[in-house]
């Protein structure tokens, strides 16, 4: 038995020394287009450098588990509301490095194509609905109105709100992002009603005209206290990091600093959206043309 | 305890009608009684992990290699050449038309611009699919020649296929850490599980003439094994290498949620994050063809009869000089490299104005499809006639006097039969009533588990009412009694469609040459292309919610019932056909009083499959907004919870084991009815 011990530690020397400094810098690429954006930037910027860079697909979260263990570098855009387990117990242990937020301002709401103003008078504000719930209303949630909240395993954060302020409305599991949108675009080709919790920045916004609920007021800590109607708040707003594995920042000190000065915006990021998936452009070419245009921009990061 | 049952029917209705009417501990499983596992579960897996972890992760690592070989060779080869050593290979194994299929199939790879993904996927099914064959093949022979072994290796085999893979695919990510091996190992274990069945399957189903005559001739046992039984089984172990290729597939999907891949799963996904039905389609059916190729090449080369070869020039050598031309040209010709970008060509934006003018214009139909199957079918199997007939959806009320009608319905019959002395039909239609009065959801929990525990007992004995019982009281003690009923209700209504209308379609596939080339290639593309793809248009189209995640659990879950079915009525004993019509069978009497009976056992496999299937893919299904199990296994990876999503995984497990051990019992008590032997796995 301890030779089958022993060969395995040396392997496992062996894959971790593999992993070790010299060779490229791994980002993560991940499933949507404003991630992979992101990250091309940042190694678009890191080439500039003279590095060499990896790019590597990986899943939202199984992906911490790769930058846990040092098999992955940098990420640019994490975003708070989707992290699972493995990311607070990794950044706890130390494994995981926050190196600062992105500089991208997430939206997140109650969405509408803006046809719904003129069934259900009163939009943006909430309050309109309690009148017009049945604008929204379908088969399966006749006499109430259907709104489609995020899957199930992304909380039950809209299911709550409808019931702490007593809406009229019956909220329906989204079941998964690509089922949103597919329930999105059909609605608003064949001018249905809808109305889904949702998020932006999201590619989305440059295909389909969308408006977003309003509240009564906004705070940061919405989610964390009470709300009734006439005193509603909505939902507390997620934050956009970057992150590096705890390598990272020895073994690319130069790299770690750029990336720690690194940041865009919504606007940045909504406009090459648009050219990727409007227009069909790869993220490759759409985010050459932009470090060609904004050289100033990222110039700065690197000195 | 025969003459006792139609009483315990009555009185499980009686009960039933009873809590359902007062409401109290025994209607809904009280909170305090619930003893999560998921706690203990984290933590056996930590402690498992601590102990265990760095042998696996060097397991993991040497499992890369491989792969990243075969990718490495697949991506540096010019296009040409790999697609002229797929194109001949085709051709040595079944001759021109093989060829032109697999020319095909590549050219719609490069032409829709995914050769490089195309060839990623392939170097990890290249990889996966000899090494799910070889373990299946593997348990299968140990199996086969021991019985302790197979009574191990069934209920594990169970466990594979039913935990869905994404329940697994956390603790394998846990175990081996990130990378392609995730991928490799969840396909080997889902794919390989077909592999044994058949195996024993096959390994049984050899005539002991055969293998007497193999003994007279004086063959050692290893002779025996590899020149008698071996090549006598070897059709049905083919269906197993069939079935174990298509599974390997449908999971090249899964391995890209982990990452790490850059293949044409992760393209699936991504153009199914943005709902582009047409990319995603066109992404898919990539899979789906390599799936076909690769299974008609194998099987090409595996029924391929040795004749002697002719006289002239060496196919092999021939191919090669071929090769070795397309190699030197490549080099001249850059275009034969690299597939040339100006050569792609996308019809995907064509495909997307055609989905949504289908949505735009059939607004009504299909609006009028969804409601009266949700209204008249789904609500009342859910929430029971009590709840689904309101005004909304029937036009009137349950009013009392419409109750009364109702109980006079269930009434009728059920006296007919007690008069005709059927006293056990009559309590059954008596509690069918029931049933649908309350609806699966709304049942109380006490009388649903003892009718379950107690159908159990009634087809196959005491053993499966224990198991019944045990595993039905996890689902209770952990908590997950509602979401298991929903899944039920989900996966009954899909399982009976789909058995019904796939053994039909067998049927027919199997009396008409024409039906059968028609179909197989579709029920490969269904089998292999991922399902994802197929929810987004049934999503644009019926919206998310149940009907959309029955439709497509139905187009999955079909495909086992049709091709066992046709396979079963196909290889039948060609005396017993002959003696059949020797006798003046007409057609319609071959086929019922002779073909049927015979293959029962094969059509029976396939209702367990079907059931197996359906069940997996509850966790697709989940994906269009459904609740139940599948739902809980997305809670449990996306919050990297290990407890959460095993606990599911085995509540689908034990739904499925509990249906498939009551299928092979009715069918082995019809057949020992038949006087048939039992041969079924």
């Amino acid at each position: 038995m301890n030779w089958v011990l022993n060969s395995a530690t040396a392997l496992v020397v062996a894959s971790a020394s593999m992993a070790a400094a010299d060779g490229p810098v791994k980002i993560a690429i991940n499933e949507w287009t404003g991630q992979a954006l992101s990250a091309h930037i940042a190694g678009s910027v890191f080439k500039e450098m003279g590095l060499e860079v990896e790019y590597v697909t990986a899943g939202a979260v199984p992906q911490f588990a790769a930058f846990a263990d040092g098999s992955l570098h940098v990420n640019p855009e994490t975003w708070s509301n989707n992290l699972g387990d493995i990311f607070p117990k990794a950044v706890e242990a130390g494994d995981i490095v926050i190196t600062g937020n992105l500089g991208l301002e997430p939206k997140e709401g109650w969405f509408y194509p803006p046809y719904m103003e003129e069934q259900c008078p009163g939009l943006p504000d909430y309050k309109a609905l309690y009148d017009c719930a049945q604008a929204f209303a379908a088969a399966d949630t006749f006499p109430k109105g259907r709104m489609i909240a995020y899957p199930a395993d992304w909380g039950t954060r809209t299911t709550d709100l409808v019931a702490a302020i007593d809406l009229p409305f019956q909220s329906v599991a989204g079941g998964s992002e690509g089922a949103m949108v597919a329930e999105m675009k059909a609605a608003v080709s064949a001018q249905q009603p809808m109305i889904m919790m949702f998020w932006q920045p999201h590619w989305v916004h440059a295909e389909i005209d969308l408006n977003i609920v309003e509240w009564d007021r906004y705070s940061a800590d919405c989610e964390s206290g009470p709300q009734s109607k006439g005193d509603a708040c909505g939902f507390a707003q997620a934050e956009v990091q970057k992150i590096a594995s705890k390598g990272f920042k020895a073994d690319y000190p130069a790299a770690y600093k750029v990336y720690e000065k690194m940041s865009l915006n919504n606007d940045v990021q909504n406009a090459l959206i648009a050219k990727v998936d409007n227009d069909g452009m790869s993220v490759e070419d759409a985010v050459a043309g932009w470090m060609a245009e904004n050289e100033g921009t990222w110039k700065a990061w690197i000195n | 305890m025969t003459r006792a049952q139609p009483l315990i029917w009555l009185g499980l209705s009686a009960l039933a009608l009873a809590l359902f009417l007062s409401a109290g501990p025994l209607a809904k499983f009280p909170d305090s009684w619930v003893l999560s596992p998921t706690d203990s579960m984290n933590d056996a897996m930590n402690g498992f992990v601590a102990v265990v972890g760095p042998l696996f992760k060097a397991l993991g690592w040497l499992l890369e290699w491989p792969v990243a070989a075969a990718q490495m060779l697949l991506q540096a080869l010019p296009w040409a050449v790999t697609a002229s050593i797929l194109i001949l290979l085709g051709y040595i194994a079944s001759g021109w038309k093989l060829a032109v299929f697999t020319a095909l199939s590549l050219f719609y790879m490069a032409v829709i611009g995914y050769w490089s993904e195309s060839m990623n996927t392939l170097a990890i099914v290249l990889i996966s699919v000899p090494m799910a064959v070889g373990t299946g093949f593997g348990f299968g022979v140990l199996g086969f020649y021991s019985d302790r072994a197979r009574k191990i290796i069934m209920p594990m085999l169970d466990l594979l296929q039913t935990i869905p893979a994404f329940a697994y695919l956390l603790p394998i990510l846990i175990l081996f850490g990130f990378g392609t091996t995730v991928g490799l190992v969840a396909s080997v274990m889902y794919a390989f599980p077909p592999m044994v069945r058949n195996t024993i399957l096959g390994l049984r189903a050899v005539p002991e003439e055969i293998i007497e005559a193999g003994m007279m001739s004086g063959t050692t046992p290893r002779q025996l094994f590899w020149k008698v039984r071996l090549p006598a089984a070897q059709r049905q172990m083919l269906l197993g290498v069939n079935q174990t290729t298509m599974a390997a597939l449908s999971m090249v999907i899964i391995a890209s949620i982990i990452g790490g891949t850059n293949d044409i799963g992760w393209e699936v996904l991504q153009t199914m994050r943005k709902a582009q039905f047409g990319e995603s389609l066109l992404a898919g059916f990539v899979i789906a063809l390599i799936a076909m190729a690769l299974d008609r090449i194998s099987h090409g080369f595996a029924t391929k009869t040795r004749e002697i070869e002719p006289t002239g020039p060496n196919i092999w050598k021939v191919s090669a000089l071929i090769v070795a031309a397309v190699a030197i040209l490549s080099l001249v010709v850059p275009g034969l490299r690299v597939w040339p970008e100006t050569w792609i060509w996308n019809p995907a934006p064509a495909m997307n104005d055609a989905l949504e003018y289908v949505v735009i214009n059939y607004r009504e139909w299909i609006e009028a499809i969804k409601n009266s199957a949700f209204f008249f079918v789904m609500l009342p199997i859910k929430i029971g006639l009590s709840n689904a007939v309101s005004p909304f959806t029937w036009g009137f009320a349950l009013t009392p006097i419409l109750k009364a009608v109702y109980a006079v319905i269930i009434a009728v019959p059920a006296l007919w039969a007690l008069r005709k002395g059927h006293v056990t039909a009559a309590s059954l239609i008596v509690l069918w009533g029931v049933v649908s009065y309350i609806g699966l959801t709304n049942m109380p929990w006490l009388p649903l588990y003892l009718i379950l525990v107690f159908s159990a007992y009634v087809t196959s004995g005491r053993g499966l009412a224990i198991g019944a019982a045990l595993g039905l009281g996890f689902l209770l003690i952990a908590g997950v009694w509602p979401e298991s009923v929903l899944s039920l209700y989900l996966c009954g209504v899909a399982v009976m469609v789909a058995f019904t209308l796939g053994t039909l379609l067998g049927i027919w596939a199997s009396e008409n040459q024409t039906v059968s080339y028609i179909i197989r290639p579709i029920m490969d593309t269904l089998q292999t292309m991922p399902l994802f793809v197929i929810l987004i248009p049934f999503v644009m189209v019926f919206k998310i919610g149940e009907f959309t995640a029955l439709l497509a659990i139905i187009a999955y879950s079909i495909v086992p019932a049709i091709r066992y079915t046709e396979h079963g009525l196909r290889n039948l004993p060609d005396a017993v056909l002959e003696a059949a019509q020797t006798v003046g069978c007409s057609r319609w009497q071959l086929l019922t009083k002779v073909k049927l009976p015979l293959a029962l056992p094969a059509i029976m496999l396939g209702l367990n499959q079907t059931i197996i299937y359906g069940i997996g893919m509850l966790v697709i299904a989940a994906l269009v907004g459904t609740n139940g199990l599948g739902q809980q296994i997305y809670i449990g990876l996306g919050d990297g919870d290990f407890g959460v999503g095993m606990t599911a995984g085995i509540g689908m497990a034990v739904l499925a084991m509990i249906a498939d051990r009551m299928t092979q019992a009715v069918s082995r008590r019809r057949q020992e009815q038949l006087g048939l032997r039992f041969d079924g796995v």
